[in-house]
């Protein structure tokens, strides 16, 4: 099943991550230990803070915050562009192993625009 | 999977009696209860005795002793070899020679070239194929801190081990078998284990601890790979990843500092996952619905005949679950997570009817969690969390450790990865192979400022660097640790990615146990693989 066909089964999706309220429901139950792990957290992260469920736009900035934190930590003199020298320092191979279809104006240098526009051409959602 | 039970680790030494278990017993014992620290270091054990070389095998004693100790660190000095035995398999008709090399290679820091760790593996690679075209795969368990020995010798490898699942009733120790759904006509099986875990262990000025994070262990993972497809001349083979478990939390981080570091991807299979810790009811005490979990209770139920009507076959339960759980559970669970409001009577008893559990639990655990699934569906017996189709009574010794599923292969599992490198793969090492290591007690869960590990986020953005890539999610419906609903849940926030393919079968965590399912699983992974090669 493509995830498109749970989609259009789950009219009620983003129900599932709003689920976050106070109270201890967990209290009522039989002191059942099973210490198995995989998956589990110790007993101090139990309690941690839930991270949002994001999807759409909001999963889309994400990604893209993840791919400027790369870009940036390549672009070490914070011009906002960065040499194929720069990209293969970084071990961004993503940007290096295609820099020529990158740095379509040919100046040796792309900026992460640039980079978002080659993933873009190649059918990445950006 | 990953056993992480007190009683069962004592209980695996008690059964076992191997000296490389009480080593592993010592490490294990101090994780999930939060003690931490590095745990003593055993007495070396003598070697063990090999074979003397032959027909091209080359057997390796292994000097170096390994320590999954937090603290623990290798001397800079440490080499990188490897055993090397040649077999013969017959692959669907066809006898073909393959080679198994087991020994370690030093991850490497990308851009300073500096030692990270020494990982141990196990490669099982078909002979006088072209490395450009031949695929090749790594698979890992997870917990974090698991031993990859689950995949290694239950899944698609070479050789399995004959566990009968879901029965407990299966001759021990298990048969070791040539494996009829082995992978290895399709692709190079790389099975490896991550640092702290196994025989693999950080090297100086690292120390394991170093690398127990998400985001730590994921790059360690990646420099690996990049090692082993280098001194292999394998870099521009086709790549695959198969993680179980914690192992589909790392493959989406991993997926996606490989294809930033340019080591293109071609697919990913995530075995049982767990790709956002924030979702599963199981995992934490988050007062989060536990609505993924509802169609395993239901394929569960139905499992022991309990579910009524009962459903004609678990696929088209399936569905009827999955929108039972939309439409009328998940409406009344908000309600009921809200002001702590029941539904009518009527939809408890539908609920009773799915589950075969009955209304009154459902109106004390309305949110109702896998444990208390567990313990209460069949009164006086305890289920499996793993495979719930496994079931032991209460007070036995299979029920002793919270998981019969679990317990009943643990010690088998155990014993037969001590005597199999010996003697299969004839590699010699007096350390324990650490089946879990303590890692999950001080492993830095912080991922993207979250305190827990959501990695959707990182498989969409393996995506957006490689449109290309493939992803097979496989479940089994009665799971009760990473359910398969909460897995769609979980791959629909991606939206319309006809690349994401969903595939589940009668089976636990583990489907590949199942004699009926493993050859359904291995016919979806070729189909998997094909199109990936396109």
């Amino acid at each position: 099943m493509t995830t498109e066909a749970i989609v259009k089964k789950l009219p009620v999706l983003v129900l599932l991550a709003a689920l976050s309220v106070g109270g201890a429901l967990h209290a009522a139950e039989p002191a059942l230990q099973t210490p198995m792990c995989d998956p589990c957290v110790p007993p101090a992260l139990r309690n941690a803070t839930p991270a949002p469920q994001t999807e759409g736009a909001a999963l889309q900035a994400q990604v893209e915050r993840k791919l400027r934190q790369n870009f940036d930590a390549a672009d070490v003199q914070r011009t906002g562009a960065i040499t194929l020298q720069q990209a293969k320092a970084a071990g961004l191979g993503v940007v290096a192993n295609n820099f020529d279809r990158i740095d379509t104006a040919g100046t040796g240098r792309v900026t992460f625009d640039d980079v978002k526009r080659y993933l873009r051409s190649r059918g990445a959602k950006l | 999977m990953a056993l992480c039970s007190r009683k069962g680790i004592q209980n695996l030494f008690r059964t076992s009696g191997l000296v490389a278990i009480l080593a592993a017993a010592t490490l294990a014992l101090s994780s999930c209860g939060g003690g931490g620290g590095s745990a003593a270091a055993p007495a070396p054990a003598p070697p063990p005795t090999l074979p003397p070389p032959s027909n091209g095998n080359q057997p390796y004693s292994d000097p170096t002793i390994y320590s999954s100790a937090a603290a623990a660190s290798l001397a800079a000095t440490v080499v990188e070899a490897a055993a090397i035995t040649r077999h013969q398999i017959n692959l669907h008709g066809t006898i073909a020679d393959y080679t198994a090399t087991a020994g370690h290679l030093t991850a490497r820091e990308p851009t300073t070239g500096a030692q990270e760790a020494a990982f141990f593996y196990i490669a099982y690679t078909l002979d006088n194929q072209a490395a450009g075209t031949r695929p090749v795969t790594f698979f890992y368990n997870g917990g974090p801190g698991s031993a990859t020995v689950w995949l290694h010798l239950g899944s698609f490898g070479p050789k399995r081990l004959v566990t009968g699942d879901p029965s407990t009733s299966a001759p021990t120790p298990f048969a070791l078998v040539d494996n009829a759904e082995t992978l290895l006509d399709t692709s190079d099986l790389v099975f490896v284990d991550a640092i702290g875990a196994g025989l693999s262990q950080a090297i100086e000025p690292n120390t394991n601890q170093t690398f127990w994070g998400v985001d730590q262990d994921a790059r360690a993972f990646r420099d690996f790979i990049v090692r082993y497809l280098t001194v292999n001349n394998r870099l521009a083979s086709p790549k695959f990843l198969f993680g179980e478990s914690y192992g589909t939390t790392r493959s989406a981080v991993l997926a996606n500092v490989m294809e930033a570091a340019g080591i293109g991807l071609k697919g990913v299979v995530l075995q049982s996952s767990v790709l956002n810790y924030n979702s599963n009811c199981g995992v934490v005490n988050l007062v989060l619905s536990c609505a993924g979990y509802l169609p395993s209770y239901g394929e569960t139920g139905a499992y022991f005949n309990l579910a009524s009507p009962a459903p004609a076959d678990p696929v088209a339960y399936a569905q009827q679950l999955r929108d039972f759980t939309v439409n009328t559970y998940i409406p009344a669970d908000v309600i009921f997570l809200t002001n702590r409001v029941l539904p009518t009577t009527a939809v408890l008893s539908q609920l009773q009817g799915f589950t075969g559990i009955p209304v009154s639990l459902w109106q004390s655990n309305f949110n109702l969690t896998p444990g208390v699934f567990q313990a209460r569906l069949r009164p006086g017996f305890l289920i499996g969390r793993y495979d719930a189709r496994v079931i032991a009574p209460v007070g036995s010794a299979l029920a002793s450790e919270g998981d019969p599923s679990s317990t009943f292969i643990s010690a088998q599992f155990s014993s037969a990865i001590a005597s199999y490198l010996v003697n299969f793969l004839q590699y010699g090492n007096s350390s324990a192979y650490v089946l879990l290591g303590g890692a999950i007690n001080t492993w830095d869960f912080s991922h993207d400022g979250h305190t827990l590990p959501d990695t959707i986020p990182d498989l969409a953005a393996a995506f957006a660097q490689n449109p290309n890539l493939k992803v097979l999610a496989v479940n089994g419906y009665h799971d009760l640790a990473t359910p398969f609903f909460q897995t769609e849940v979980d791959l629909a926030r991606l939206g319309s990615m006809p690349n994401i393919n969903v595939r589940n079968y009668a089976g636990g965590h583990m489907t590949y146990l199942d004699d009926i399912s493993r050859p359904l699983e291995r016919a979806d992974l070729q189909v998997f693989y094909q199109n990936a090669l396109q």
